[in-house]
């Protein structure tokens, strides 16, 4: 029984930081339809970043959140500017779909390797004085990484909500995500909003690298892992259904838990890829169907 | 594309170059090594281009289909197979592996196929790698008389068979439900073409031909230090890069593409070791912003020019 709340509580942690790591992934395919391949590499990116500023500065990972948010909203800026603006031009959804996964492809290979130049190929990790401790709560050990991530993820979550659903920016943002001629035309600036949603979403990618470096490791290629579980969170949520993000990140959580629990821990990428499978074939529109607004 | 009896000799004079020159110039056993990955990469390419560019289909898991084919001939040869009876069963159980991963994923349109392929290819890699912890490696005996010959033959002539697969299924009827399915799918539906069968028989030729490629990487190595290695995401990038590079959805474009990625990560990687790749990446997303045909679109460009320089020169 003590071995199962513990697995039930390992979910929740883990399951919380599935959620954190997909918001990003999330919002571009919700916002703009584009599937960004390259999510992972920015997570990593944003890991890189805080590692950085802890071997050098000694920065506490979870202080650095601040600073790596600035730096990665400003790489969102660029990559929005220079390969994804161009994209819009494209007359339908799905070649926008295609064009978007392709050119995140190359940004892929290109962040990578200037990853591998800058940092070596090595696994890296921030090893800080907590790193490793756990608290007991109501019987149950909380390793103090794992509560960290899922403070940050809660706190990430419900700010992306209020941002989205109570402030003017987020008007426009759902304006433009329902018909972006309309919005255009009630003179709402598509562009701008596009723009500043990406730098939010390479922003929240980074906020998740942070977790990932101080909880678990990060070395240059290792963004695809990463990638697939934003890939199944998104799929479990539904597309474009941000606020279900990180509920969709528990549930996973949950189950790849108790997956692990049963069949074991080399299976742990199989038992969330086979649960994206079933998904994908069984409930196409995601485990929260999305309320639909009257026409 | 019908062939011209000028294009047919051009042709005919670069497959003859291919068989003969190694047999009259000794080019060393590195670049025939080269060579033998060129072959590889350019059946690769041109089966993904088969789903990709011809069906728009955009496989990410692509690279099960060709680990399968490594991982079968090495353990068939293994046990005593011959060779090439290994190489063929190689191909048919990446085919075998098209329907597995084809039935539940063909269903899915446009971005969800590609997110499920790459799915259910890295379950499999996982799971491969769980099942074969340590190194494969064939006996001693096997590697006594080694001849590069045979392997380079044998790139060369599935290379070709690829190359006319594909140019022969564009010709036929079924390559036209294809390009319908990839250019509007439901009207393909609507005009009565059976989209899922469609999709289903060019992923099952795809994955065969990938299974061969595996079979010649096969071939040409000894040992393995991780078995799933081959079954890693590169395999389906690169040749992925390879044809969106050289031009998807043409026949050339694929080789073309193939041969510009072997000789720049040649060149690329004595100056710049690991990060190599990194070219490709700077490469891809130009090419898919402004010429979405490729490197052969830009020497139709450069043709049309050239030809309207000549004209003006005439007059």
């Amino acid at each position: 029984m003590e071995m199962f709340t513990q697995t039930i509580a390992y979910g929740i942690l883990v399951g919380a930081m599935y959620g954190l790591l997909t918001l990003g992934l999330g919002l571009l395919m919700g916002v703009m339809k584009f599937l960004n391949v390259a999510h992972g590499t920015f997570i990593v990116l944003g890991g890189y970043v805080s590692y950085w500023l802890f071997t050098r500065y000694g920065l506490n990972p979870y202080l650095s959140i601040p600073l790596v948010i600035a730096v990665m909203f400003l790489v969102g800026l660029v990559v929005y500017k220079v390969t994804l603006s161009p994209l819009l031009k494209l007359p339908s959804v799905g070649n926008r779909l295609n064009s978007s996964m392709l050119i995140t492809f190359g940004i892929i290979y290109v962040v990578d390797n200037l990853m591998t130049i800058f940092w070596k190929p090595d696994v890296r990790s921030i090893v800080a004085p907590f790193t490793g401790r756990s608290m007991e709560l109501f019987g149950t050990k909380f390793s103090i990484t794992g509560l960290c991530g899922f403070a940050v993820a809660i706190v990430v979550a419900v700010a992306l909500y209020f941002v989205l659903g109570r402030t003017q920016f987020g008007k426009h943002v759902r304006a433009a995500t329902q018909d972006a001629e309309a919005a255009s035309l009630c003179g709402i600036n598509v562009h701008r909003t596009y723009l500043i949603s990406s730098g939010i979403a390479i922003a929240l990618a980074g906020v998740a690298g942070v977790i990932i470096v101080s909880s678990y490791s990060i070395s240059p290629n290792g963004g695809l892992r990463w990638l697939l579980v934003a890939f199944v969170v998104m799929i479990l949520a539904g597309e474009g259904n941000i606020n279900a993000i990180v509920p969709a990140g528990l549930i996973l959580g949950l189950l790849e838990a108790v997956g692990v629990f049963i069949i074991g821990a080399p299976y742990r990428q199989v038992v969330a890829l086979v649960i994206f499978i079933v998904i994908l074939i069984f409930r196409p529109q995601g485990l929260f169907r999305k309320r639909r607004l009257a026409t | 594309m019908r062939f011209r009896p000028g294009s047919v000799s051009i042709l005919a004079v670069i497959a003859a170059s291919f068989i003969v020159l190694p047999l009259i110039v000794d080019f060393g056993s590195s670049t025939m090594n080269i060579l033998i990955l060129l072959f590889v990469y350019i059946i690769l390419s041109q089966s993904w281009n088969l789903m990709g560019g011809y069906t728009g289909q955009i496989n990410l898991g692509f690279a099960a289909f060709f680990g399968c084919g490594v991982l079968i001939t090495h353990l068939l040869w293994k046990s005593g197979f011959p060779i090439y009876l290994a190489i063929v069963v190689g191909g048919l159980s990446a085919a075998l592996l098209a329907v597995v991963i084809g039935l539940p994923t063909l269903h899915l349109r446009g971005a969800y196929f590609a997110i499920g392929t790459i799915a259910l290819a890295e379950a499999l890699r996982i799971v491969i790698g769980n099942i074969f912890p340590s190194s494969l490696s064939l006996p001693g005996s096997y590697a006594s008389n080694f001849n590069v010959f045979p392997r380079y033959y044998l790139g060369f002539g599935i290379a070709v068979l690829t190359l006319v697969t594909v140019y022969l299924l564009i010709q036929s009827k079924f390559g036209l439900a294809m390009v319908c399915v990839r250019d509007d799918e439901e009207a393909a539906q609507v005009t009565g073409i059976n989209t899922f069968k469609t999709k289903f028989i060019a992923l099952l030729i795809s994955a065969f031909l990938a299974g061969l490629a595996g079979g010649v990487y096969a071939f040409n190595r000894f040992y393995f230090h991780h078995i799933s290695a081959v079954f890693e995401p590169i395999w389906t990038f690169e040749p992925l890069m390879a044809v969106v590079i050289g031009g998807s959805g043409t026949l050339i474009g694929p080789v073309i593409g193939s041969i510009f990625l072997v000789v720049l990560s040649e060149v690329f990687v004595q100056i710049l070791g690991e990060a190599h790749l990194i070219i490709f990446g700077i490469l891809l997303i130009p090419v898919v912003l402004y010429s979405p045909s490729g490197l052969v679109g830009w020497m139709d460009w450069l043709k049309k020019v050239i030809g309207g320089l000549t004209r003006n020169n005439e007059r």
